[in-house]
């Protein structure tokens, strides 16, 4: 029966592994040894400057500027699109009237939400930039028509609210994403379980932490990790939404923005390759952390 | 059996980092990138004769690739539809674009680019790094060839003074622009008639104006706070009437504590205080430039800064009987050291010869069409734009707007200068306007202003990896 | 009183969700005076022109034809060599698996600006520069990442019962393959898929460099002239209609599959 085996694994496998090769890898290792040399990105020649890049990283203002905001999303961007997403995958599931089933309307809502997953980032970010419009916003108008005019705010251009916005954008197109995956992961959650809770008197938040929570909690771990690399990126949303961009003054400055204004602007192509290198350890580590221990905790129900 | 198996691979952890080891470790096909050497540059030239001053090669093909941008690119297309005319045999490659440096850019480092290139608008190619690796054709040649409609002229006799000297980088002319920017404070003419409001000749009658604006229930300025640029504007324009040609060497050329000379701080005083009174009107910060010249169109704000292409810009939104003009930015001293009357001024809608174009004879001849008299005045008319040829806008019947400029540019006479840091040294530009930006929103001082941008400037001037450049 | 309340929230958060989209919808077939005036009042009348215009001249048609065929020659590639290599990684034990499993999924976090320009000369080189098999094949190779580590948890969750049936029938390993294992992965390939559907749809830094023909332009491209010159042109009606066609074809392909992508992710995948 073993006949043929590595031949089908080596003739399943090669295409792709060519095309990662060539396309993917090769890029990038280029890219590595780029972070080691003053390439210009136009010039022919590059001059290998060893850790140079990496030791002016740490002078660069505004790349500090940019690691500050990629940590502040870091933690801020998983931990509300993830709170947002649990709590709206359990309202579908158990927000009905016995506690056991879900609200009315439920294939509704789950269509709905997940309306911004569909978009563009481009998209998304223009789209924005009219919400937080201070002039004729649809934020602010909101805010001014129902008599709450003092909390008017210029949101993009006021330096402790700026990132705040562009958190709650990032948020806002992903928590349709996670609400599904998560409302996937409590279908699998046997009802009995739910039922007995039910019996034992626990109360909604009870339910939710004690078989709720350890049931889907795999699914939240994975969540971290792709809401993380979303995070410690943002180049997209930032570039077209903010002021400056990145601004004011730094405010929403992040490393994907002061890389590719590095490399494209400024003509600093090995420079901007140590960025990148940087965001890419950076994401791994962020990675490893999320998944630390992940299989010793894995739940074999499905 | 087939084996199908049933344990776990290891840790997820263990698998990522073995993955990165693999990323760090994959074939290393290094040297790809930097390896373009000097493969010679392969340019067709033909004889040279009277006829053909450049020596173009007839039937070589030909590679133009445009900014579409505000002027759209259909100018770009009727010159290249004469030089189809002359050279009929030649086969013409035409592109317009957008993000001109991120497409071009490899084709750069391949030394496979286009003939001819207009590098303008947003993300365009980085003309003093490009100039450093000498990828740019010398236009001499094209400046010293005779006009293209006026056998008796040289091109270089033709342009606008300034020109060549904005073109120029390090002794070498490299680009050629094409249209002509001047930078002012606009408004709108009937809405001043109206409420018998006159044009400012100083910075006392500025603010005095505001402060009757302010109170006809109209915000006296909004700017395009989202590019916080626009501002520096007519606070660099102010600062370089104040301290003269001194101020501007000392700026471009990076000496220490230019940006804390009295010229610099006042001028930025004078913004501070504009935002200091609430002349700025609310929001304006966030606006983008579309965004601030609309609510200024809409008779929400009374100036605003831009450079000369703004009537253009609005063509679309403007309501009728708005009849924009462009006054100069005014005087902020007694004692500046330039008249009222003079503007800061530039070209722009950079043209250039690629050094490895296939053709670039045919490139230069291209643009020898392009900056011809008869060109120029087709583009003032379809785009409202002054061009950078001399009488391009002759016999032509004028909009408001662009008459304004072409008689603020007359009254300027020989004041008509321009900062050069922005181009040369692309990351003080942007220490500039993010200072600028806090400036405007009363988030730092005057001093603190000058201060950091000084910071910035010193970081510049360190910096050995960077190329300087002198006037 | 606490449903009541739930509802409202749901609700709120639903109206959230959808108001931006309903917005662009809504300016699309308003005139650029309306958009300007009152961005957030319904349409005086419904300009379909905006669309037409959109469409024919700013191009948006042909770059539509161009994703097209790009996205669809792409996905099709991606999900068959995608679904090969994540089965084969999954069920069969050889040497190197795990280096190949994790070249793959370490490719997720490489920020792909900085493969942009090395990348252009490896295509430039081959001769696929500005073509349609060159950006298929770098779609491809970018799509496939993602694809190999959803679909690799997919195939191991897998009973393995009525393969090993199949073997025993003395079905060749492609056969298992391709009648038994693709088969029970149904909803996992629909979900990726839809996923590589967006992401490749959306894609934006690739073909800005690879695809340098105004001519083979695609939908992301031709939208970023489209708003490029509409920055100078101030034409937003024409910005939105193309921003809402570019949209639909996602919105279809979600509505139509969003129960087996539901179910995909039931199954047990991504995790």
């Amino acid at each position: 029966m073993r006949h043929g085996k590595l031949r089908f694994v080596a003739g399943a496998l090669a295409p792709a592994l060519v095309l990662h090769a060539l396309f993917v890898l090769s890029p990038y290792a280029q890219a590595f040894y780029l972070s080691l040399t003053d390439w210009t990105g136009v010039a022919g020649g590059a001059h290998f400057v060893g850790l140079g890049n990496y030791a002016r990283l740490g002078e660069d203002a505004l790349f500090l500027d940019a690691l500050r905001n990629n940590a502040v999303m870091l933690i801020v961007v998983p931990t509300v699109t993830i709170a947002i997403g649990l709590f709206l995958a359990s309202v579908l599931h158990l927000g009905g009237r016995r506690g056991l089933d879900g609200v009315r309307g439920t294939a509704f809502y789950k269509v709905v939400y997940f309306f911004p997953q569909l978009l563009s980032l481009a998209i998304v970010a223009v789209l924005w930039q009219f919400v937080y419009n201070p002039t004729n916003g649809l934020l602010n108008g909101s805010l001014r028509g129902i008599g709450l005019g003092g909390l008017a705010h210029s949101w993009l251009a006021e330096p402790h609210l700026a990132l705040a916005a562009v958190m709650a954008v990032i948020v806002w197109s992903s928590v349709g994403f996670y609400m599904v995956l998560f409302s996937a992961a409590m279908d699998a959650i046997p009802r009995e379980l739910y039922e007995a809770a039910l019996i034992d008197g626990a109360g909604a938040w009870a339910t939710f932490r004690k078989v709720t929570l350890p049931l889907v909690r795999d699914n939240v771990r994975v969540a971290f990790v792709y809401l993380g690399i979303a995070a410690l990126d943002g180049f997209a949303i930032v570039q077209i939404m903010t002021v400056g961009p990145g601004g004011p003054d730094g405010a929403t400055e992040v490393i994907g923005l002061s890389l590719y204004r590095n490399a494209f602007t400024y003509g600093k192509f090995g420079y901007a390759s140590a960025m990148g290198v940087t965001l890419f350890f950076l994401t791994l580590a962020v990675a490893l952390l999320a998944l630390r221990g992940r299989r010793t905790e894995r739940l074999e129900i499905a | 059996m087939v084996q199908i198996p049933t344990t776990k691979y290891g840790t997820p952890r263990r698998a990522v980092l073995g993955a990165a080891l693999a990323g760090v470790a994959a074939p290393a096909l290094v040297g790809c990138v930097t390896s373009g050497g000097d493969s010679g540059n392969g340019t067709a030239t033909g004889a040279k004769t009277a006829e053909n001053p450049l020596g173009v090669v007839p039937d070589a093909p030909l590679e133009v690739v445009v900014f579409k941008g505000g002027y759209g690119d259909d100018y770009a297309k009727n010159a290249e539809a004469q030089y189809a005319q002359k050279y009929p045999k030649a086969k013409i490659d035409h592109k317009g674009i957008q993000r001109v440096g991120e497409a071009l850019q490899p084709r750069f480092v391949a030394d496979t680019p286009p003939d001819v290139v207009d590098n303008s608008g947003a993300g365009r190619l980085d003309l003093p790094t490009l100039a450093a690796a000498s990828k740019l054709s010398d236009l001499t040649e094209l400046l010293d060839a005779p006009a293209w409609d006026n056998s008796a002229a040289k091109v270089r006799d033709t342009l606008l003074p300034g020109v060549i000297e904005d073109g120029t980088l390090a002794g070498k002319v490299v680009t050629l622009n094409l249209t002509y920017t001047v930078w002012g404070l606009w408004y709108s003419r009937p809405l001043f008639d109206k409420h018998g409001w006159a044009y400012p000749k100083n910075w006392t009658e500025m603010l005095a104006l505001c402060d009757q604006i302010k109170r006809a229930g109209i915000a006296p300025w909004t700017y395009q706070g989202k590019y916080p640029e626009y501002l520096n504007d007519p606070l660099l324009t102010m600062a370089a009437k104040t301290g003269g040609t001194d101020l501007l060497k000392a700026v471009d050329n990076l000496e220490p504590n230019a940006w804390k000379s009295d010229a610099l701080i006042g001028a930025a005083s004078a913004i501070a205080e504009l935002a200091g009174k609430g002349y700025i009107m609310p929001g304006s910060e966030a606006l983008s430039h579309t965004e601030s010249q609309a609510a200024w169109c809409q008779g929400k704000a009374a100036f605003i800064p831009c450079g000369s292409w703004l009537e253009s810009e609005q063509k679309g939104v403007v309501p009728a009987g708005f009849d924009m003009v462009m006054g100069t930015v005014p005087a902020l001293t007694a004692g500046d050291k330039m008249a009222g009357t003079a503007v800061q001024a530039a070209s722009s809608e950079s043209y250039l010869v690629p050094a490895k174009a296939k053709n670039s004879a045919g490139g230069l001849e291209y643009l020898r069409i392009l900056f011809s008299k008869a060109s120029a005045k087709a583009f003032a008319e379809a785009n409202a734009t002054l061009p950078a040829i001399a009488g391009a806008t002759d016999g032509l019947t004028l909009t408001s707007g662009l008459s304004s400029v072409r008689d603020a540019v007359a009254g300027a006479g020989k004041e008509a200068f321009s900062f050069r840091f922005r181009s040369w040294y692309a990351p003080l530009a942007k220490a500039v306007d993010d200072a600028t930006g806090e400036l405007a929103n009363k988030r730092i001082t005057p001093q603190a202003w000058a201060e950091r941008i000084q910071k910035a400037a010193d970081a510049v001037a360190k910096d050995s990896s960077v190329t300087k450049y002198q006037r | 009183m606490r449903r009541v309340s739930l509802h409202g929230v749901m609700v709120a958060w639903a109206i959230v969700t959808a108001f931006p989209l309903v917005w662009a919808l809504m300016s699309s077939v308003k005139s650029d005076a309306e958009i300007l005036a009152s961005p957030w009042s319904p349409p005086s009348s419904i300009r379909l022109e905006n669309w037409a215009r959109a469409w024919n001249a700013a191009d948006i048609g042909r770059y539509f034809l161009n994703s097209l065929i790009v996205v669809g020659g792409a996905l099709v590639l991606t999900m068959a060599l995608g679904s090969l290599v994540a089965y084969t990684l999954a069920r069969y034990e050889f040497p190197g698996n795990r280096l190949v499993y994790y070249t793959f999924v370490a490719s997720m976090f490489f920020p792909v600006f900085l493969a942009l320009v090395p990348l252009f000369f490896i295509v430039q080189k081959m001769g696929l520069l500005g073509t349609y098999p060159g950006l298929i094949l770098v779609y491809t190779a970018y799509a496939m990442p993602f694809t190999v580590f959803f679909l690799h948890s997919f195939f191991r969750t897998l009973p393995s019962a009525v393969a090993e049936a199949a073997f025993l029938d003395g079905c060749s390993h492609l056969r298992v393959f391709a009648r038994v294992m693709l088969p029970m992965a149904r909803s996992g390939l629909v979900s990726v898929g839809i996923f590589n559907f967006l992401g490749l749809w959306n894609q934006y830094l690739l073909p800005l460099v690879l695809n340098p023909d105004p001519d083979r332009y695609v939908l992301a491209q031709g939208l970023a002239a489209l708003s490029v010159s509409q920055g100078y042109r101030s034409d937003w009606s024409g910005l939105f209609a193309g921003l809402v066609i570019a949209m639909l074809p996602v919105l279809f392909a979600y509505v139509a599959f969003q129960r087996h992508l539901r179910a995909g992710l039931t199954a047990g995948a991504v995790r």
